[in-house]
């Protein structure tokens, strides 16, 4: 006991993973048990993730520190934090893994005790990887995680599961492995694998290699997220994945390439990154639009969500180039949402698969005849999605382009104003797709997907969309729960980057004295005053 | 002639495998039917245990601290630890033998006496820096394994791999021969730590003869460890022989001949600093020519036999970086490596003995769908697979990782992207044999002729792929204890290297 007290976060980086190598070591016959066992386990470290958390007070810090071994010269530490960067992401990733396990209990078929631990494995990577406070040991999580997702796509994915599950895996690896090297640059200079310490290293460094170093990490990172034009993996892995595979990887996996950025790539080298400010923004101008039209013409439901994922994603990435507080607030507000809402599509598309046996649009009509209590379901995910003022999509993305606009970037306006016609797109790919498979007369085709729908939702999947839906309803109403920690670190770490005052706009810009300097887009020494910018959570007021 | 038990000490370790190899060949005189049985049990019994009692003798070394010698044979710090690696691997060779040549049904008894001498050659070559030693432990343990490749002379294709093995191998020796007589001409000593200084005395240290020599030694150590250009026969002798001797070969031939050429090259011929560099720069070349084709070659293969041949050569090149970055941080990286290395390689062909595949019958698709009918052993292929391709958390990983990190740290930040890259190629090759095992269906013929055929028993061959998976984790986890404990004190107290 007094060993939890002083190790929780150890105790939820690794249970998961005890319990997962215990449950693959149970027999074959077991599967189902094992499954039991997974969920349980899955719910007990959610509950103490809640208790441990959120009770030490929600915004301090938790963090283990101990040195771990030194090899060729380079100390790496055994460091695990929680703060307010990553807190409601590790909630999340708690969350959604017994949430996805209840949510697929019968979508797999064979194997379910092998599907559970590889499931709880891949907690381990994902939570090791949000916590560690050591690049060293954020490398091993990031690496080891592909693991379990690479046999989770291959073993229980689609048709194509073998080409989408070695593109997953190959791709990831090409980015981290250059990353790889960039870090033993860094480290060899740095002495160490410490995050402060190898930022100072690279700030002593000619701003060329910087901008390499830089590079190294945002391309790693940026396969992740997935930033256009990296993004050609996802379409494949999440389609091929089962339900469970797609919800994870939406959820929590994409969200590691954009908490890398805000944990290390930009803190670190934050020259380089606003130097790379513009051209990150312009990809992720294109991500929005470019993934937003995809998806209108996918005729496949998981492929046009998957689409949506990087039309969504490209929003995280426009907020953490704006480097405004909003911005940056609305990215990690927007990442969130983006688990909650694409997760919770994903879980949608799975239920009808599992009783379909197939995802096309044109397979689907009249389908809230058949399933009232689906639909509406359905429904509330997609205003989400769509992002309707009081869901949480729209707080999100509102903060976003509000700080593209502000930026004190002399790009931001008009690119704000381009990533403002995804959400409008955002709008009529969902809605179109909505009233193709929704409404309209009942589809009375006997090999249609509308056919073989028999039953509505049960309440297994009932007391699964619950709780996503007060969710979406809460961070729209009252988002300030949710980024009210993350506050404080990212005016810390703008701060401390060095960014550009955003603009501010008065009704009189000619009686305002200041306004002109703002246009160069320079940090502005003058006016500080005039500069400071409102809470995130007061502007949403 | 009376010894002193210091050189009884540097003498047993080597004299003990030989006795156990003799009394093997004569035990296996006996064609008795009847006996046949009991004979195998002791013939194989006598080969673990001389092995188990020279393994002994190195560890009480080892913990001893002492260093003996006799004579040229120094039984330092690296000797004990080269006799270690190799006696473990060797081990390990003959409990998978015991299942795989009984699959075969070949079993004789000469194989594991040739496989004794073998292992006595290797640790003689990692013991000494007298040349002409070198030279006879270099033929004391290639020319077994040449006969070892061929052994199945029921298979016609044993005996062509073992020819073309024999014929590379006799003209890489020659070229070894002859680099040192030009050596030993020019200084007038056959100790080759001796005659770095004595050349460079006389004026000569970089004579074209001296480089001639150098070069052509050096071409002796890269055919044995199967470096591009000299690659050639690696994937006809591997695909030719028995798998544990594929997986011996593999292993401890690479191993030993890396470490004997950590010995020669940056150790001996240090003084010559002007040689040493020019070698560097061959052996920069010749890794990055051997990280390319190793790699890109075994893409394309079918047989797994062969891909893990192409796979060693592409391993031998990142052992080779090692060299390149010549620091000794990189040199403890490649002792590391070799270790890892080492279980990662026997499992892996040890894996083929455990599903009983024979023969030629070592396709990707022979080996669909076993992952799941064998779990354990699914799990521990699983395992070395993505160490092999450097995946944390295996131990495979921390050897690239302290390998690379010395390339970056000597500014060779080009060769380091290489080796990703390199190692990213790789990954594709070794998920293929994942892909087999766990992501395909057996084909509806395979499942057929299983179901005919009884089911398959490899004991040994499944503990010994155990073990090996329990050092590859380890080598990820205590990576530290290993690297600190062992590779580094070798390098320390063997080669005085770090001081």
């Amino acid at each position: 006991m007094t060993w939890l007290n002083s190790h929780p976060l150890s105790f939820l980086v690794f249970a998961p993973a005890i319990l997962g190598l215990l449950i693959l070591a149970l027999p074959h016959a077991l599967g189902r048990l094992s499954r039991m066992l997974g969920f349980m386990g899955a719910l007990a470290f959610f509950a103490l993730s809640l208790a441990w958390l959120l009770g030490h007070g929600g915004g301090g810090v938790l963090s283990e520190r101990a040195p771990w071994f030194t090899l060729v010269g380079l100390p790496v530490d055994y460091a695990l934090a929680v703060d307010g960067l990553n807190l409601w992401l590790v909630i999340l990733t708690t969350f959604l893994v017994p949430l996805t396990m209840l949510g697929t209990w019968n979508s797999i078929k064979d194997r379910i005790g092998t599907f559970a631990a590889m499931f709880l494995l891949l907690e381990t990577g994902m939570l090791g990887a949000l916590m560690a406070q050591d690049l060293f040991f954020f490398y091993l999580f990031w690496e080891a995680m592909l693991i379990p997702m690479y046999f989770m796509i291959g073993v229980w994915g689609g048709d194509e599961r073998r080409y989408a599950a070695n593109k997953f895996f190959l791709y990831t690896l090409s980015g981290s492995l250059l990353w790889l090297v960039a870090l033993l640059y860094l480290a060899n200079k740095a002495g160490g694998f410490n995050p402060l310490l190898m930022g100072q290293a690279a700030s002593l460094l000619p701003f060329g290699v910087q901008c390499w170093l830089f590079i190294a990490f945002a391309v790693a990172f940026a396969i992740k997220v997935p930033l256009f034009p990296l993004h050609t993996w996802l379409p494949d892995a999440h389609v091929q994945a089962p339900t469970a595979g797609s919800v994870i990887l939406a959820g929590v996996l994409l969200k590691l390439g954009g908490y890398g950025f805000l944990r290390f790539a930009i803190p670190m080298f934050p020259q380089a990154s606003m130097h790379y400010a513009k051209p990150i923004a312009i990809l992720s101008v294109i991500a929005i639009v470019y993934g937003a039209l995809v998806a209108m013409v996918q005729r496949d439901i998981k492929k046009l969500v998957a689409y949506s994922s990087v039309s969504h994603m490209g929003f995280v990435m426009l907020g953490l180039a704006s480097f405004t507080v909003i911005g940056t607030q609305g990215a990690m507000l927007q990442m969130l949402n983006h688990g909650i809402s694409t997760g919770a599509l994903f879980l949608l598309v799975g239920m009808i698969y599992d009783r379909a046996h197939t995802r096309m649009i044109a397979d689907f009509g009249g389908v809230a005849v058949k399933m009232p209590v689906f639909t509406a379901f359905f429904f509330i995910v997609t205003l989400s999605s769509i992002g309707l003022p009081l869901t949480n999509g729209f707080v999100g993305e509102f903060w976003i382009l509000n700080g593209t606009f502000l930026s004190g970037f002399g790009w931001g306006r008009l690119y704000a104003c381009l990533a403002t016609s995804g959400v409008l797109l955002g709008a009529v790919y969902m809605l179109w797709m909505f009233k193709r498979v929704f409404w309209g007369p009942e589809n009375k085709d006997e090999d249609s997907g509308t056919h073989h729908l028999h039953s509505d939702l049960n309440l297994r999947e009932v007391a699964v969309l619950l709780p996503i839906v007060v969710l979406i309803i809460w961070m729209g109403v009252h988002p300030k729960t949710f980024v009210a920690v993350s506050e404080a670190p990212v005016t810390a770490l703008l701060k401390d980057a060095n960014a550009p005052a955003p603009r501010t706009f008065v009704l009189k810009p000619a009686v305002h004295e200041a306004a002109p300097s703002h246009e160069a887009g320079a940090p502005h020494e003058g006016a500080p005053e005039a500069s400071i910018e409102p809470a995130a959570h007061e502007v949403h007021r | 002639m009376n010894l002193s038990p210091s050189q009884w000490a540097a003498l047993l370790p080597l004299i003990i495998p030989s006795v156990g190899a003799c009394l093997i060949a004569i035990m296996a005189l006996d064609k008795d039917q009847a006996t046949a049985k009991w004979i195998r049990g002791a013939m194989y019994g006598t080969a673990l245990l001389a092995v188990a009692a020279s393994f002994w003798l190195l560890t009480e070394l080892w913990k001893s601290g002492s260093q003996p010698s006799f004579g040229q044979l120094h039984l330092d710090r690296l000797a004990q630890f080269t006799g270690i690696f190799v006696l473990v691997a060797a081990a390990l060779t003959i409990m998978q033998s015991w299942d795989h040549f009984h699959q075969e049904g070949w079993v004789k008894g000469e194989t594991l006496c040739l496989l004794l001498f073998a292992t006595v050659g290797m640790m003689l070559f990692a013991s000494t820096s007298n040349f002409v030693l070198l030279f006879l432990a270099l033929e004391l343990f290639s020319i077994p394994l040449y006969a070892l490749v061929g052994t199945v002379r029921a298979r016609s294709e044993s005996s062509e791999g073992g020819m073309k093995y024999f014929l590379t191998g006799a003209v890489a020796s020659s070229c070894f021969l002859m680099g040192g007589v030009l050596i030993y001409g020019l200084s007038g000593t056959l100790d080759l730590s001796m005659a770095a200084p004595i050349l460079k005395t006389q004026g000569l240290a970089l004579d074209p003869l001296v480089l001639v020599g150098a070069a052509l030694m050096l071409l002796g150590f890269l055919f044995k460890v199967s470096a591009v250009p000299f690659h050639q026969w690696t994937p006809d002798a591997y695909e030719a022989s028995p798998h544990p001797i594929a997986g011996f070969m593999s292993v401890a031939t690479k191993g030993v001949a890396f470490i004997a050429l950590m010995r020669i090259f940056p150790v001996s011929f240090a003084p010559l600093g002007a040689v040493g560099a020019k070698m560097q720069s061959v052996v920069a070349v010749l890794a990055v020519a051997t990280l390319v084709v190793g790699n890109l070659t075994a893409l394309v293969q079918t047989n797994v036999k062969r891909m893990l041949a192409y796979s060693s050569i592409s391993h031998a090149g990142y052992l080779m970086l090692g060299f390149v970055a010549g620091t000794p941080a990189a040199f403890n990286g490649v002792l590391f490596y070799l270790v890892i290395y080492m279980a990662m390689n026997m499992g892996a062909f040890g894996l083929l003995t455990a599903f009983g595949l024979v023969g030629e019958k070592t396709t990707f698709d022979d080996l669909r769908g076993l992952g799941w009918k064998r779990p354990a052993m699914g799990v521990a292929a699983a395992i070395f697979m993505l160490s092999l391709a450097g995946i944390p958390p295996m131990g495979g990983f921390y050897g690239k990782y302290m390998i690379f990190r010395e390339l970056v740290g000597t500014g060779h930040v080009g060769m380091a992207i290489l080796g990703v890259l390199a190692s990213l190629v790789s990954a594709y090759y070794y998920l293929r044999l994942l892909v087999a095992l766990f992501l395909q269906a057996p084909s509806a013929e395979a499942e057929r002729l299983a179901s005919d055929r009884p089911a398959v028993h490899a004991p040994f061959a499944g503990a010994t792929v155990l073990v090996c998976a329990a050092i590859v984790m380890a080598g990820g986890f205590i990576q530290t204890f290993l690297s600190d404990g062992f590779t580094r004190r070798a390098l320390v107290e063997g080669l005085g290297l770090i001081r």
